[in-house]
């Protein structure tokens, strides 16, 4: 029984985990409808930057954390501005140069940090006892409630602020926003940016439990797809719940079935949802 | 003193398609203008230039003698042209009270306070009849009351030009009346200049300053109600030649 909740808790906190990658697919596919194939590399940067910032550079890791995802907010901004714009109005266009990006950045990856596993040093060690039955890793622990921090912040910002409130009326009409005055360009630009920051967020929050490799990067982006289309396109809670399902589903999958078979699951219940509910758990049939 | 919007020879294709040719036209501050044309005339082409949905693939377009031909649509709207749509618009997913925000939030002006801008909101709503709407979502509205949200939420830009696209269509007779009453309210309360495209010939006749009349693209006759309907040109526009 113990075993089973542990199982569990693990599930969890990759499934938060998962959640915040995914909002990040999401947000990007909701507001700007392109997809960005370049999402698992973004994370990998920030696994990388993390880990170089503080075992390289000697900067604390709890600043180097949030150091690192600005940086990749820096890129998202970039590549917007750089690659994306020209291609409005085509997602054709944006789906092949994401595509390529996210091969060239793999690649770029490999020759600046090589192929070798790396992970940034734990914020905190040891375990704790939790409610008697396990112990479970301070560091994931710790995991969890920043996951859970990230994830209030971007509910705030999207249904309580004002740019939130640009960025919903953009998603559902983009013309009508403009029409109204609303700067589609800008929200384009921070969407894109907030996105390649939560694939940013996730990686730095993993990368102290699971290494970060270059290679490792098209498995982020399946998996951030996968909840996506499983909560339903542009839904913010459909990210949360497809991602606790994915992380509880492969965790519970691999420890009572087979490790081999971890991706599987994801796969299986993304064929699944396809088949008996192509508008995912909380998106909306298209009229 | 110039007219506060003014279009020379605006020219605008689709494909093989010819939907303006060479219009001109001018709105003077305060007035309230009908557009008016069969199907196809290039009614609505004419407001998508305006607004900047569209640019004129010749021709050029004056906002306060500020070349605006190709501005983008927040731009424009940004200088004071707002638009609404003959087939309603609001953004379905959010309630009365943040669609008409998010015209407040699109001003970009740094003046005043949130708690100000949200009073600003209730007071549109009450001023469009939706004051106990205000936490609906506009899915949940009915036609004539989306037709009202659409309203505030382009009043809500403080525009110093409304267009309106066909705001009666699709509405019964007593909620044209209704509408109407708005359109009147808006014009005498807010001296907003007003330029509308009808087809509820009454209505527009009546209310209207001056019409113009498009026929497949081409203006073919521009004047004050009267001159209009007693027009031959016009009215082969809309019946057919006659064989007399």
């Amino acid at each position: 029984m113990n075993e089973f909740l542990m199982y569990l808790t693990n599930g969890i906190v990759i499934g938060v985990i998962n959640a915040i990658s995914a909002i990040g697919v999401s947000l990007i596919v909701g507001i700007m409808r392109v997809v960005n194939f370049a999402h698992g590399e973004l994370y990998i940067f920030a696994g990388y930057f993390s880990y170089h910032l503080s075992a390289s550079l000697g900067v604390p890791p709890l600043l180097a954390m949030p150091l690192s995802i600005f940086f990749i907010f820096l890129i998202g901004i970039g590549m917007e501005r750089t690659l994306i714009r020209p291609t409005y109005g085509d997602e054709m266009y944006s789906l092949i140069i994401t595509f390529v990006l996210s091969i060239v950045l793999q690649n770029a990856a490999l020759l600046i940090f090589g192929p070798y596993p790396n992970k940034p040093p734990n914020l905190v060690s040891g375990a704790t006892n939790i409610f008697g039955l396990y112990h479970y890793g301070n560091q994931r622990l710790l995991s969890f409630f920043i996951s859970i921090g990230i994830l209030l912040f971007i509910f705030y910002l999207i249904k309580r602020t004002w740019f939130g409130k640009s960025i919903r009326a953009v998603s559902q009409d983009r013309e009508m926003s403009s029409l109204v005055g609303v700067d589609h360009l800008r929200v384009n630009m921070l969407s894109f940016g907030l996105g390649a920051a939560l694939a940013g967020a996730a990686g730095v929050i993993v990368a102290p439990i699971f290494p970060v490799t270059p290679t490792g990067s098209s498995a982020i982006s399946l998996n951030a797809f996968v909840v996506v289309v499983l909560g339903g396109m542009g839904s913010l809670k459909g990210c949360v719940i497809g991602g606790l399902a994915l992380g509880i589903i492969e965790n519970l999958g691999a420890a009572y079935l087979s490790t081999m078979y971890r991706n599987i699951f994801g796969f299986v219940i993304l064929i699944l949802v396809l088949v008996f509910r192509p508008w995912g758990l909380f998106g909306q049939k298209a009229q | 003193m110039g007219a506060l919007i003014e279009g020379k020879g605006l020219t605008k294709s689709f494909g093989g398609l010819t939907a303006l040719k060479g219009v001109d036209f001018h709105l003077d501050e305060g007035e309230i203008i009908g557009l008016i044309g069969p199907n196809g005339a290039g009614k609505t082409t004419l407001f998508n230039l305006v607004s900047g949905v569209f640019h004129p693939d010749s021709g050029k377009l004056y906002f306060n003698s500020k070349n605006i031909t190709i501005l983008k649509p927040f731009e424009i709207c940004r200088l004071g042209i707002a638009r609404t749509f003959q087939i309603v618009r609001p953004f379905l997913k959010m309630s009365c009270f943040e669609n008409t925000l998010v015209g407040i939030i699109g001003r970009n002006d740094k003046n005043g306070g949130k708690e100000e801008r949200k009073d600003e909101v209730r007071t549109l709503l009450k001023f469009v009849g939706l004051g106990n709407r205000e936490q609906t979502l506009a899915k949940d509205l009915t036609l004539i009351e989306k037709k009202r949200l659409e309203m505030a939420r382009a009043l809500a830009t403080k525009p110093k030009v409304l267009l309106l696209d066909e705001v009666l269509a699709g509405l019964n007779p007593s909620e044209i009346l209704q509408a109407l009453e708005l359109i009147e309210v808006i014009r005498t309360q807010l001296k907003m200049t007003v330029f509308w495209i009808e087809h509820v010939m009454g209505a527009i006749m009546k209310a209207s300053d001056r019409i113009i009349v498009l026929d497949q693209g081409e203006k073919i006759k521009e004047g004050k109600a009267e001159e209009i309907v007693s027009d031959l040109k016009v009215i082969e526009a809309y019946l057919g030649e006659s064989d007399a």
